[in-house]
């Protein structure tokens, strides 16, 4: 395994992947391990494309990924044995309770079942859940869901967390469990990558922030280092991320 | 006339969204091409005008005077085609409560509930007057053509009879409703119009068997059996028939009565409709249980927990275990026929291969469907670390274990007969339900599982494909069954289908 490649979580180089347009345009990408990482861009600039690649859900054109030294494009199965994938619509089964689900994906996931069991009821007291836990998901809440979706991810231990957009539609106790629960992840080691449109959440959960703006990483790094690249000092991520694609858009137009 | 809110603003909202569904039943979600549904249109009218043809023409020359006999044969087929259009309507009424769609906007705006639901009932007559007219327009066509105009009466009997299905439906739904309430009466609805589908053709079927040893309803209705029970040919019970023949008189009394059977129950209960939708907006699924299946997922290897989520699922649905199940109530006279012949000549139950096979393939693609296209969380099992061709070939595994599972009573039944029929039979049934499985897995589109009725528009190949590929399997297994060597040309046909469908499958 090469050492340099290991030490980053995520790894991502010269990615492409086009639909009617490109959606991934070359986009190079580098997460650290232990890191939360925060993908922002306006609508349709790539992030989704992007994560779905990460998380072994889309093929890519071209391009490598590389999750903890593993190439998860040859060997995606041993790669998302340790990867984790939320989405912003959470993708629960109606039919089956908390319980059960977290069952079906700790077996999945190939987990000892008095081991699942336990992480499972764990999980379940810390979201709030356990009122409810032998209850069909049919009749919960988006919020509701998006926690058992949130445990499904965590129960089997991930050394990496995908999440597209997660706070979408939660209140804001639902979304401050949810951010407790990753920020925790995080202190236990796990690297999380995530996208959101709440740049609050972004600035103040984030490491590193990283910009794309049709399919293309346009700036990277800390909230200084952000404020430093669009010129800007003081200002807020919302100024800075908005000063940053408008710079991309007039360059792009001016043809640089 | 046309202001917002009224009568004919909400008609003409209502027959924009019939038109679109229309247009999306015919197109598959697809580009309309106008010229394209022409053609598909009179090739469709000229195939049905030719089975008409066939089946009605040798009656053109029926009169008022064509007696008992005449009439029973009539009547026998106002019936099968009134439980059918009933089925429809029934399904239909229900869907009105159960629909979320455009309830919510309506409710919350000033529109009176009332008179929206009054211009749905109305709706559901149409639009099964127009599925009635399907039926009956071609036979009517040949009749008159070949016994004169005065069999055009029996179109206005056609609109009759589903005027008053819709009627009857509207009555059966809110007793359901009332009796049931909101949470049972949806499964209890579709159950219910299974079992009107099928039950009146099944029934005949059932009678002939014991009764004269075929699976025939036109030998029994013929039988002596049946018209030695009769009533006269003036009786009133032959009113609808005696319009069909051309009976002006009677043709009036038949519209008047199914004019009085829709109009009353959409005064009398249109006010009550928009309470039920309201009732079935606040049903709860909950209770707190602890479930059964969580140790079954917790013992399992990948591949079995997929096959048993699978089964978990279909079982905790039973709208959707009733849709994917009531194909089965058509095996009923098959198993009626295993039952009556057990123990006679081998060519007696050489008819049930085919059946069954042909069964086998229908339910084979509903539930293939539903693991692989219907699939809740597909992120999630994408995602998980298992590879797709595993994760396919769990699911397909599961849907023939199902599918073997629910035809083993009859293989049981046959095997105590000729093991090697019961080998044929078992075999037949496995590869029809997996080629329809493959079908299915060629032209995967996710959809959530409430929308498996529309399953068969989704996609036209798919759905011919399956049923070519069932029809071929069956005819197989018949000749198979009768020991001919012969069963090898349909399966060759059924490979030569998969073959072109996986050629032009999506990519």
């Amino acid at each position: 395994m090469n050492m340099e490649r290991a030490a980053s979580a995520l790894r991502v180089a010269g990615l492409r992947k086009t639909f009617q347009r490109p959606a991934v345009d070359g986009l190079d990408l580098k997460v650290g391990q232990g890191e939360f990482y925060a993908l922002l861009g306006p609508n349709g600039a790539g992030k989704t494309t992007t994560l779905r690649i990460v998380g072994g859900l889309l093929q890519p054109d071209a391009g490598e990924v590389s999750i903890f030294g593993i190439d998860a494009l040859a060997k995606s199965v041993e790669a998302k044995r340790i990867t984790a994938w939320v989405s912003d619509e959470p993708m629960i089964y109606d039919k089956l309770s908390p319980t059960e689900y977290l069952a079906f994906v700790a077996g999945l996931w190939g987990m000892d079942a008095a081991v699942a069991e336990n992480k499972s009821a764990a999980l379940l007291e810390w979201l709030e859940l356990k009122p409810h836990a032998h209850e069909r998901c049919e009749d919960f809440s988006k919020g509701m869901r998006q926690k058992v979706a949130l445990a499904g991810a965590l129960v089997h231990e991930p050394k990496l967390i995908i999440l597209d957009e997660p706070l979408t539609g939660l209140d804001a106790r639902a979304a401050r469990l949810v951010k407790d629960a990753l920020l925790a992840r995080v202190r236990q080691g796990c690297t999380v990558i995530m996208t959101t449109h709440i740049l609050e959440v972004a600035e103040r959960m984030a490491e590193r922030i990283g910009v794309i703006s049709r399919g293309r990483l346009i700036a990277e790094g800390t909230l200084e280092e952000l404020r430093k690249q669009s010129g800007s000092s003081n200002t807020s991520l919302e100024d800075v991320f908005l000063s940053l694609v408008a710079e991309q858009e007039m360059a792009r137009e001016s043809g640089l | 006339m046309t202001a917002p809110g009224s009568w004919l603003w909400l008609a003409r909202h209502e027959g924009l969204l019939a038109w679109r569904d229309l247009r999306y039943l015919m197109t598959g979600g697809g580009r309309w091409r106008g010229r394209n549904v022409v053609i598909v249109s009179v090739m469709l009218a000229i195939g049905l005008h030719m089975i008409a043809f066939g089946v009605v023409a040798r009656y053109a020359g029926m009169t008022l005077e064509v007696g008992t006999r005449g009439f029973t044969s009539i009547t026998g087929s106002l019936l099968l085609i009134f439980f059918l259009l009933l089925s429809q309507a029934l399904e239909q009424v229900t869907r009105l409560f159960y629909g979320r769609g455009d309830l919510d906007l309506f409710r919350s705006s000033p529109a009176p509930l009332r008179r929206l639901f009054a211009i749905r009932v109305v709706a559901i007559g149409v639009a099964t007057t127009i599925m009635a007219l399907v039926v009956a327009l071609p036979a009517i066509d040949v009749l008159s053509f070949l016994g004169g105009i005065r069999w055009f009466t029996a179109l206005g009997v056609a609109v009759a009879a589903a005027a008053t299905t819709a009627g009857i439906a509207l009555v059966l739904a809110s007793m359901l409703f009332d009796a049931l309430g909101p949470k049972r009466t949806r499964f209890a609805a579709q159950v219910a119009s299974a079992i009107v589908g099928s039950a009146f053709i099944i029934g005949v079927q059932a009678v002939a068997i014991q009764s004269i040893g075929t699976l025939s309803p036109r030998a029994l209705f013929d039988s002596d059996l049946v018209l030695s029970r009769m009533p006269p040919p003036d009786s009133a019970l032959w009113i609808p028939a005696r319009a069909v023949l051309g009976s002006g008189w009677d043709l009036a009394i038949t519209v008047t009565v199914a004019a009085i059977v829709l109009v009353v129950p959409m005064v009398l209960l249109s006010g009550r409709l928009g309470g039920y939708a309201i009732a079935t907006a606040s049903v709860s699924h909950g209770g707190n249980r602890r479930a059964w299946s969580t140790r079954l997922f917790r013992t399992a290897s990948s591949r079995q927990l997929l096959q048993r989520k699978e089964w978990v699922l279909l079982l905790r649905d039973p709208w959707l275990a009733s849709q994917t199940l009531m194909q089965l109530l058509y095996l009923i006279p098959a198993g009626l026929l295993l039952w009556r012949f057990y123990g006679d000549s081998r060519g007696t139950l050489i008819v049930l291969a085919p059946v069954l096979t042909m069964a086998a393939g229908q339910l084979g693609g509903g539930l293939a469907w539903l693991a692989v296209s219907g699939e809740d969380a597909p992120d999630l099992i994408a995602s998980a670390p298992i590879s797709p061709m595993h994760n396919l070939s769990a699911k397909v595994e599961a849907v023939l274990i199902a599918v073997f599972a629910i035809f083993s009573p009859f293989l049981i039944g046959i095997l105590s007969h000729s093991w090697t029929m019961a080998l044929i039979v078992a075999v037949s049934i496995l590869v029809a339900a997996f080629s329809s499985a493959l079908v299915q897995i060629w032209f995967r589109s996710q959809a959530r599982r409430r929308y498996f009725r529309r399953r068969q528009t989704s996609s036209r190949i798919a759905t011919f494909a399956e049923a070519f590929s069932s029809v071929a399997w069956a005819s197989a297994a018949a000749l198979a069954a009768n020991h001919s060597w012969y069963a090898i040309a349909p399966a060759i046909v059924a490979v030569l289908v998969l073959a072109g469908t996986w050629t032009i499958r999506p990519r």
